[in-house]
């Protein structure tokens, strides 16, 4: 079942002899229980795909489509909203609000989404699967970079979005830690029935995702070879 | 206010020094004002506690009613019913052995006028005879009895202390109350002199003498010596400690919120509105307010408790909760550019993009 739909998506910055074409006819689709890895070094546009297909930028041409419904049609509180309950966002650094403990994350989105989360019983279930229940009452700052990026997955995972968009959630890890983020993720596209979207440069991830795509100076293509490498 | 409190919680020391500069900022604007306000009350107490309107002076006399004298053709043909009153005023200095020297004003008095009448003692009696005198209980705080006998300037004439009365002070200077015969007496003037003003409780009181002129209660006051000079001042010096608490708020909070703009920036790429993010932003602008407030509203009364009676203090309770909001929407006003900020929170920076 198709979730997230990108259909000739371009997008350039800039205008006359300045302009950079950062997009180039990207089509994409992320399916809900998949994996999918999008690789690419950096400044090859796989930022720039990330934050359009979260409805944080529009992109030139083209259209989003997210669960059918047209993105470009939506006002800036419709995004949010989409935001809020449709996706959850694991970014590199400054995921955790670093004044509020483990558990006043999940508090303060409650406060703002107070329908349709995860039960305290399903919350207590996940945390426990990520290994952090015994950190709830620890601050950010208290954590390491592995748990850190554990507690930004629950809480992504918390609002029970159709779509976690991760942006380089492996960086400043080390390999242990790498693969247990990459068995993590999978593990969650397929039991929440979640479609994964994550933009990385880092191939160690490649083993565990369902489809994987590489972009390079704006132009996306479907390798799922890189797999069997 | 979840995420202002939570902040605050954690970040104590931060937070409890910017509560402390705003304490010293609420305190010195507090004692400012309570000294601006004793100050002035201590010009105009004596004023204030005849429950006048309007004030006859000679039209030469600058406004003054030191240098103020009226004849009795002037007053010829007016009336001075029930709800006048004449004053009679002079400068001195009164002595007494083994008592500190004062300068003090001597008004002299009609017994039979609104005035006198209604002189409210905190002991002894009222003014009976030419050589009686009711003075100000600043007397009494520097040493002062009943009974004693007071001489005034280089006079021998005595005159004996019948009566203490509170809030008698004109133009800083503690109040002799006596006869206006005596008044005459003092300034050398012969029988041709009434007084040095006529008092009325109406605001509409006039003369047909062209040689006087009838003041407002507040004209007068305005017009005393160093009067608004000293008010303007202390005026000036409150509003500026206000600019300054408006600049240090919004400076701080503008430092805050720049630490804070990256986890903004994932809060709104995570669907956070705008408002909520805004919402703890004031919330916390006024919880440091209103605790410094607080906190400097202690340290006044304590103060206030320890002040001596000679420094001239007033804590008056709605100017100062004037003062008090006054300040609450200065914070409000101090966060209004972090709010500008987080509402140009762009969510893409902390992806790149």
């Amino acid at each position: 079942m198709t979730t997230l739909q990108l259909s000739n998506i371009n997008k350039y910055f800039g205008t006359g002899s300045s302009r950079v074409h950062v997009l180039r006819d990207i089509n994409f689709t992320a399916k809900k229980g998949e994996l999918n890895l999008v690789i690419g070094p950096s400044g090859s546009g796989k930022s720039t795909f990330l934050t359009i297909a979260g409805g944080l930028q529009t992109p030139s041409t083209g259209e989003v489509e997210l669960e059918g419904q047209s993105v470009k049609s939506m006002s800036n509180k419709q995004r949010d909203a989409m935001r809020l309950n449709k996706i959850g966002f694991v970014l590199q650094a400054y995921n955790l609000i670093p004044y509020l403990t483990v558990k006043e994350q999940f508090q303060l989105v409650k406060k703002v989404k107070k329908e349709h989360n995860l039960t305290n019983l399903s919350l207590e279930v996940l945390l426990k699967r990520l290994d952090i229940e015994d950190l709830q009452n620890k601050y950010p700052g208290e954590l390491s970079g592995g748990q850190n990026q554990r507690v930004a997955i629950a809480r992504a995972l918390y609002t029970r979005p159709d779509i976690v968009l991760a942006d380089e959630p492996t960086a400043a890890l080390d390999s242990e830690r790498v693969v247990e983020v990459g068995k993590i993720l999978q593990t969650l596209a397929r039991e929440q029935n979640t479609a994964v979207i994550v933009v990385t440069h880092d191939l160690r991830l490649v083993e565990f995702a369902d489809n994987v795509y590489q972009i390079m100076d704006g132009q996306m293509t479907l390798n799922n070879n890189m797999k069997l490498a | 206010m979840f995420l202002s409190f939570k902040e605050i919680k954690k970040e104590k020391v931060r937070y409890g020094l910017i509560i402390g500069m705003i304490v010293l900022i609420c305190y010195l604007i507090f004692i400012l004002t309570s000294l601006a306000m004793g100050l002035a009350q201590q010009n105009t107490d004596a004023i204030d506690s005849w429950n006048v309107k309007s004030i006859v002076l000679d039209k030469d006399s600058n406004t003054s009613m030191a240098q103020s004298l009226i004849t009795k053709d002037e007053v010829k043909k007016t009336n001075v019913t029930s709800d006048k009153a004449y004053i009679g005023q002079a400068a001195v200095v009164t002595k007494k052995s083994g008592r500190t020297n004062e300068s003090a004003q001597f008004l002299g008095l009609k017994s039979n006028q609104f005035v006198a009448k209604n002189l409210t003692l905190t002991s002894g009696h009222k003014v009976e005879k030419a050589n009686q005198v009711v003075v100000d209980d600043k007397f009494e705080t520097d040493g002062y009895k009943l009974g004693d006998k007071i001489k005034f300037n280089s006079l021998d004439k005595e005159y004996k202390i019948v009566g203490f009365t509170k809030n008698a002070k004109l133009n800083i200077a503690p109040v002799i109350y006596g006869n206006i015969s005596e008044w005459q007496n003092l300034k050398n003037i012969n029988g041709q002199f009434v007084a040095s003003a006529i008092v009325s409780k109406k605001a509409n009181f006039k003369t047909d003498n062209k040689q006087l002129k009838t003041y407002s209660k507040s004209a007068f006051i305005s017009k005393l010596p160093g009067y608004s000079a000293q008010n303007s001042t202390f005026t000036f010096m409150i509003a500026f400690l206000m600019i300054i608490s408006l600049i240090v708020i919004a400076v701080f909070l503008y430092i805050l919120t720049i630490q804070k703009i990256q986890n903004y920036a994932v809060l709104r790429a995570q669907g956070i509105p705008a408002k909520t993010l805004v919402g703890a932003t004031i919330s916390q602008s006024i919880t440091l307010v209103v605790s410094g407030l607080l906190i400097g509203i202690i340290l006044t009364a304590i103060t206030a408790l320890v002040m001596p009676a000679a420094v001239p203090m007033s804590f008056n309770i709605p100017i100062l909760s004037e003062v008090g909001i006054g300040l609450v929407l200065t914070g409000l006003l101090g966060s209004l550019i972090p709010i500008r900020i987080i509402l140009h929170v762009d969510p893409v920076s902390v992806i790149g993009g």
